[in-house]
């Protein structure tokens, strides 16, 4: 589900949106769609794709995107915010291979060393069981590797930079905390409640750098929703008391109610009177 | 695993950059860009329906939200005096079908108000009226009664479209060997626009 980019260049694979525009003509469901997150902290960018100013003044937390891009490889340069062109880059240029129907995100974020890097992610988009919603979480911080609580329990446990990990969960609230690995506190984030939306994929990205002082370890969020399942039925009768064939209920099971009982009698009798 | 090396790539270097040759394309669309530290935008949901009328049928019940049950099914009351709103779909008045089911029978009531969901003709008046106090008036449009085995599920939960309102609930011969009935009845309306 993720691909290295080009460790040790940092905030690469601000891709993105070379736009559907240097694409060759292709069908909605031909293209993929690709999301960037800037996850390095201090550092505010220009993005090049395919030699054109797509991201003007990016900043550390800002998620760009979704873009509807044509399959293929995507060209990305990234610069300082001030630079006049793509042609001294201070990260890549990198290429970015997005294939048809798939759904990405680009990240760039630092390293467990705290160098910058980027790190291409596929979202899992497949269609959620009814009535669950998708957790994904994925560590692109300069810190340890990590474990992830629900309530007390270890729901994650040991999420090292830059993996991730998928959880679908029944719709709901989660109170959830990062910690670092085989430990309960302090927390590195939260406690916070999480949102498990239904049909949706809600990815949390650990980012910054727990090593900063003070930290800059902070919590991103991207949200794919419309993933949704529907019920696979609806069984709504529990007896059989206005069946079309005249059926007898089963006797012991009307037991258990008076009320149901008489009401099975009245049925019976009509079924008996019907023969 | 990600112990980068400090960069030998210095910028500037002799490769003579393969620049690919961009095409001349038009200005890029204005890419879209967020804060992703702030929380995650939540969809705003409909109010939920709070109360089911059908005056032709006598049918007055309240409507509660429910889920999935864990065979998958949608979950119903156990109430057959209650109604249950399939709370992850759509409210009324939002695109998409509000999908209103109720058992037929129950262990606890007996026989439901649902039982007589067969008989309401088609362009009779639905009402519901959601907990924020909105009135939703609907016309029925149909009234079908399938096979389960043929029941197209996924059209009656549909998110998207028209607004509409779906009424389901049992009827067809009852099937003590898996204690089902076996088919659905099911009732579209649609709104009146009054």
């Amino acid at each position: 589900m993720r691909a290295r980019l080009l460790a040790g260049t940092a905030a690469a694979s601000l891709a993105l949106a070379a736009v559907a525009a240097t694409a060759g003509p292709a069908s909605a469901a031909d293209d993929a769609k690709l999301s960037v997150l800037h996850g390095v902290p201090g550092l505010t960018v220009d993005v090049y794709v395919n030699g054109k100013l797509t991201l003007d003044d990016f900043q550390p937390g800002k998620l760009a995107g979704p873009l509807d891009l044509a399959a293929g490889t995507y060209t990305v340069a990234i610069t300082a915010s001030d630079a006049k062109d793509d042609s001294d880059p201070a990260i890549g240029p990198v290429d970015l291979e997005l294939a048809a129907g798939k759904n990405y995100t680009a990240v760039a974020h630092l390293d467990g060393s705290g160098d910058p890097t980027a790190t291409l992610f596929t979202n899992d988009t497949s269609t959620t069981a009814p009535g669950e919603g998708r957790i994904t979480v994925r560590h692109v911080a300069a810190a340890p590797g990590v474990d992830v609580l629900a309530g007390s329990d270890a729901v994650i446990s040991n999420l090292e930079n830059p993996d991730e990990k998928v959880l679908d969960l029944p719709a709901g609230t989660v109170s959830a905390s990062v910690v670092a690995t085989g430990t309960t506190e302090p927390a590195l984030l939260g406690p916070a409640d999480v949102d498990v939306a239904e049909g949706t994929n809600t990815i949390l990205y650990a980012w910054g750098d727990a090593t900063a002082d003070p930290s800059t370890l902070a919590l991103a969020t991207q949200v794919i929703d419309g993933l949704h399942g529907n019920p696979s039925g609806v069984q709504a009768g529990q007896v059989g008391l206005v069946s079309d064939s005249g059926t007898t209920p089963v006797w012991p099971y009307a037991l258990g109610a008076l009320g149901v009982v008489s009401l099975a009698v009245v049925n019976r009798r009509r079924a008996d009177a019907g023969r | 695993m990600v112990s980068s090396a400090p960069a030998p790539s210095a910028p500037g270097g002799g490769d003579p950059a393969p620049a690919p040759a961009p095409p001349p394309a038009p200005v890029p669309a204005r890419v879209p860009v967020r804060d992703a530290t702030a929380p995650a935008p939540v969809a705003i949901p409909g109010s939920p329906p709070a109360r089911l009328t059908v005056a032709s049928l006598d049918l007055r019940m309240p409507v509660v939200p429910v889920g999935v049950a864990d065979d998958g099914t949608m979950d119903i009351p156990p109430r057959a005096t209650d109604a249950g709103w399939y709370r992850f779909g759509p409210a009324p008045g939002a695109p998409g079908n509000t999908v209103i089911a109720a058992h037929v029978d129950s262990w606890v009531t007996g026989i439901g108000p649902f039982s007589r969901l067969r008989d309401v003709r088609t362009g009779a008046s639905v009402v519901v009226e959601s907990k924020d106090g909105a009135t939703h008036r609907y016309r029925v449009v149909s009234v079908r009664k399938i096979p389960k085995d043929e029941a197209p599920v996924d059209q009656w939960f549909a998110r998207e479209g028209d607004p509409r309102l779906v009424l389901v609930t049992c009827g067809g011969a009852w099937q003590p060997e898996i204690r089902h009935y076996a088919d659905n009845v099911v009732v579209v309306a649609e709104p009146t626009g009054a």
